[in-house]
């Protein structure tokens, strides 16, 4: 495995790739036995329960994509019940005002989905915008059922009003036939969600969950990924919701209300939010022991399902279904993280035009300043820097160094000033769209993905330059050379199928310093990147990066306390004190300044002061 | 007049209601979805003033007392653990309602019944006649905003909690007992909360579900309040005041919706709300 920049030649050419991995075959195989289940339950089961489960498949086909934006993504939402109420309506509406027939039909399906996709469209734009608090995003589904809801209330004969609209003419089919179609679609829903989590493409969304900031600086766009992904789970659930009102040919404003909204929420949780399987059976039980107890026991059903629900969020936040599946859940998971390590191999060589062609700075600061009310942090920073400088930032702290970079990778930071990255102009944008520029920024303290393995961070970094399959996990893991350099010199290469969470403070560093490189930036921004190491680690490092200036041409801009370091691989220092740039040259002009002297000596006391 | 009235005592309805919400997400940072619940305690509070034939009045302390007392369990058995899971503490405290709602079903009956009122009628108020209750509820307001200015600028414990709220970690670091702050916050919160149940209750009825439809309105204008008290008041006059405008130039359905809409589309030009900073 660790022959990979030896293979960095063959890439390409006679490399034999494994196949990517995915849980196809698992998947296929549970979904048949569902598939069998849904085929013989209306022999068995008595039509009460027939009529009951229809429902609870369509219930939790929306709960489904509650777990998908709440369980996985991190996204805590009461408004996928709109959604569904948009889609029962269509077909409502438009077999009451318009009669019914396979056209109507067709139009009230394509026009639901339709209203439904718009509407997320506008949601996601309110709740997702660049800076959104997860908070805020709750709040804005939160008031789109009330709102739904409110409409649907106010629409006298139109929408019925508070009784809603019933009979209806609908499909003539018989319940047997809706049971099959809504079990069917259950199954499909469900493994095909079952895929997308387990592929390259779901890590991201928990990425997303885990730490949503270091995905933004990964070059992904946290904010169109998650309206693309409310989008769809819209036009499920309105789906969804346009075969209720097909079946059960009543519809009213509840479905579409913010109470539904939040016992689709409540079932996941009881199911365990975060595991597919848990939410669907969670409604399936919920949903049908509701319509048995609601008869006879009807307040205390509700005070159970209530306490229940504040127990497992208080006590079991990942709900009943991992309480089942750890009987024989550990063994298998251990094994899932070690068989499906990743074959770690170098990346084909960019293609570097934007550097090589153009003879563009690297980074080009213009009176860059920066305050917080009256206090100055950066006062006018004129900075240019070329490809193939390693140019190291020094001053006591509080000088502004990490505030520098913030400008440098966030267009929304600075105050006034322009910086322009590889010759871009980043304006007010935000870090995503800097990384297309070429930035790369490591943070000061280890920012990396909890719950992720190595190898899946590395995979996230990579996303950007190499899209995830949506279905499958690829076998191998393209890293450019500096990256896989960094892996080595700190033996994260052989702790690909590692949880992050479980790396020492130093392990993390080195981490996200490889997930920085694996983006292939131009400029990189390294904020005490090899804090925590040990020396002959940072040593490793140090080298790696000066082979990478020279070698390559990129433009590394660090931030270093310790001055020893900074002496031996920069080719250039710049001296920060108070905001401002107090000295500017070689590694020996600064090393010999009174200035720098005095500025360190004046200050409290500094760690690698030795200079 | 009549309508700049109405816009005044919608305000102080608004007011009362959202001030133990406030202060329990600015001292806590949670949102208390258990708000809703805790206002249905004080409407049943004040009808079980009423069925016991004591003075409406009495509703007031009797109301604030229960209020306190779900507020202190609830804080010690629910809301401890969710400190650092602020969406979950979301939810939590959504079931708690719920089983609020269905304890007092079990105990009460399900159906609307009817608080005496501790004054009756309109008086005459600079030239128009208005409901003197309504206007009662604007010096309650006003009150209830002083008392507590009062607290958290001129008592120990007061200082402590705006420490709290500035700075948790630092707080604590110099001693403060964050800890209790948050308990006897939460514990405030409830007392609030259960009180504006008992005074908005004779303007309408109780029912299990009374506090639900205040709950989003109150979410909606805390979060555009930030966490101060002032910040609370402006929020309640405006939104509050145009609420009272659509409802009688437009239509009572979207007057309903006027503060949640307006309050979201703020939130997202201005995201602080109408707080300062």
């Amino acid at each position: 495995m660790n022959d990979a920049p030896a293979a960095a030649a063959a890439v390409g050419v006679n490399a034999v790739t494994p196949r990517p991995r995915s849980d196809a075959r698992l998947v296929l195989g549970l979904a048949a036995a569902a598939l069998v289940l849904v085929a013989i339950g209306p022999y068995l089961l008595p039509d009460f329960l027939i009529n009951n489960l229809i429902r609870g498949f369509l219930y939790a086909a929306v709960a489904l994509t509650v777990d998908i934006l709440w369980g996985y993504t991190g996204i805590l939402t009461f408004g996928q019940s709109a959604f569904f109420g948009i889609g029962a309506y269509a077909a409502g509406l438009s077999f009451t005002h318009l009669g019914f027939g396979l056209g109507i039909a067709a139009f009230a399906l394509v026009g639901g989905i339709a209203v439904a996709a718009l509407v997320a469209l506008v949601i996601g734009w309110l709740a997702f915008y660049h800076g959104a608090s997860p908070l805020y995003a709750s709040v804005i589904t939160l008031v789109l059922p009330i709102i739904v809801a409110q409409i649907l209330y106010s629409g006298g004969t139109f929408t019925g009003s508070s009784s809603g609209l019933s009979g209806f003419e609908s499909f003539d089919l018989s319940l047997q036939i809706w049971f099959w179609i809504a079990g069917v679609f259950l199954v499909v829903l469900t493994s095909a969600a079952w895929l997308f989590v387990r592929s390259d493409a779901g890590r991201v969304l928990i990425a997303i969950r885990e730490n949503e900031p270091r995905c933004e600086y990964l070059g992904i766009n946290v904010s169109r990924l998650k309206i693309v992904l409310m989008v769809v789970c819209a036009i499920v659930a309105a789906v969804a919701g346009y075969a209720f009102a097909c079946v059960q040919m009543v519809i009213a404003p509840e479905y579409a209300g913010f109470v539904f909204g939040t016992e689709l929420v409540i079932w996941v949780a009881l199911g365990g939010r975060g595991t597919l399987i848990g939410p669907v059976i969670g409604t399936l039980l919920i949903d049908t022991s509701t319509a048995y107890l609601s008869g006879s026991l009807p307040f205390i059903w509700k005070l159970v399902v209530g306490l229940a629900f504040v127990i497992v969020i208080v006590a079991l936040p990942r709900g009943f279904a991992p309480l089942i599946g750890r009987v024989f859940r550990p063994r298998r998971a251990e094994a899932d993280a070690r068989g499906e390590v990743p074959m770690l191999r170098a990346s084909a060589k960019p293609a570097r035009t934007d550097r090589e062609s153009a003879q563009t700075r690297a980074l080009d600061l213009n009176a860059v300043t920066k305050h917080f009310g009256s206090l100055r942090v950066l006062d006018g920073i004129e900075l240019q820097a070329d490809h193939g400088e390693l140019l190291s930032l020094v001053g006591p702290n509080g000088a502004g160094k990490t505030t520098l970079i913030r400008c440098v990778s966030d267009g929304g930071e600075r105050s006034s000033g322009s910086v322009r990255v590889n010759g871009h102009d980043i304006e007010r944008r935000a870090p995503y769209q800097c990384v297309a520029y070429g930035v790369g920024r490591k943070f000061q303290n280890a920012n990396t993905f909890d719950a992720l393995s190595v190898a899946q961070s590395l995979r996230i970094a990579r996303s950007r330059l190499q899209r995830p399959s949506l279905w499958s996990r690829a076998a191998t893991l393209a890293l450019p050379e500096g990256a896989l350099k960094v892996m080595q010199a700190t033996g994260l290469d052989r702790m690909l199928g590692v949880e992050v969470r479980h790396l020492a403070h130093g392990q993390k560093q080195a981490l996200e310093l490889a997930m920085v490189l694996a983006m292939e930036p131009s400029v990189v921004l390294l904020d005490e990147p090899t804090a925590g190491l040990t020396r002959p680690e940072r040593q490793l490092i140090g080298s790696v990066l000066v082979e990478l200036t020279q070698q390559q041409r990129l433009c590394i801009v660090l931030v270093e306390h310790d001055l020893d370091f900074v002496r031996e691989i920069s080719s250039r220092v710049v001296v920060l004190h108070q905001g401002r740039i107090v000295l500017d040259g070689t590694v020996a002009q600064v090393v010999e300044s009174e200035l720098v002297r005095t500025i360190y000596s004046g200050g409290s006391a500094m760690s690698g002061a030795h200079a | 007049m009549a309508q700049i009235l109405d816009i005044i005592t919608t305000a102080a309805i608004l007011y009362v209601v959202c001030a133990g919400l406030l202060i329990v997400f600015g001292v806590m940072k949670i949102i208390n979805f258990a708000h809703g619940g805790f206002l249905t305690v004080g409407g049943y509070s004040a009808l079980l003033v009423t069925k016991m034939g004591w003075h409406p009045w009495w509703g007031i302390p009797v109301s604030f007392a229960i209020g306190c007392v779900c507020g202190m369990v609830i804080e010690r058995l629910v809301v401890r653990p969710l400190y650092a899971r602020p969406l979950d503490a979301i939810l939590a405290t959504w079931g708690l309602g719920i089983i609020i709602g269905q304890l007092i079903t079990l105990g009460f009956g399900r159906e609307v019944q009817f608080v005496q009122s501790p004054v009756r009628g309109a008086i005459d108020f600079a030239g128009a006649s208005y409901s003197q209750y309504r206007l009662i509820l604007v010096g309650a307001a006003i009150v209830l905003g002083l008392a507590l200015s009062a607290a958290l600028n001129g008592t120990r414990l007061g200082l402590q909690t705006r420490a709290v709220i500035m700075n948790e970690n630092l707080a604590r670091g110099l001693g403060i007992n964050s800890g209790l702050v948050r308990f006897i916050t939460f514990t405030l919160g409830a007392g609030l909360a259960s009180l504006a149940g008992a005074l908005i209750t004779p303007l309408s009825s109780v029912d299990p579900n009374l506090g639900v439809p205040w709950l989003v309105g109150a979410f909606m204008l805390v979060m555009v309040s930030g966490m101060s008290l002032v910040s609370l008041a402006i929020a309640c006059l405006v939104l509050g005041g145009a609420q009272v405008l659509v409802s009688t130039y437009g239509n009572p359905v979207l007057g309903g919706l006027t503060i949640v809409v307006l309050a979201a589309l703020l939130l997202r030009l201005r995201p602080q709300g109408f707080a300062r900073e």
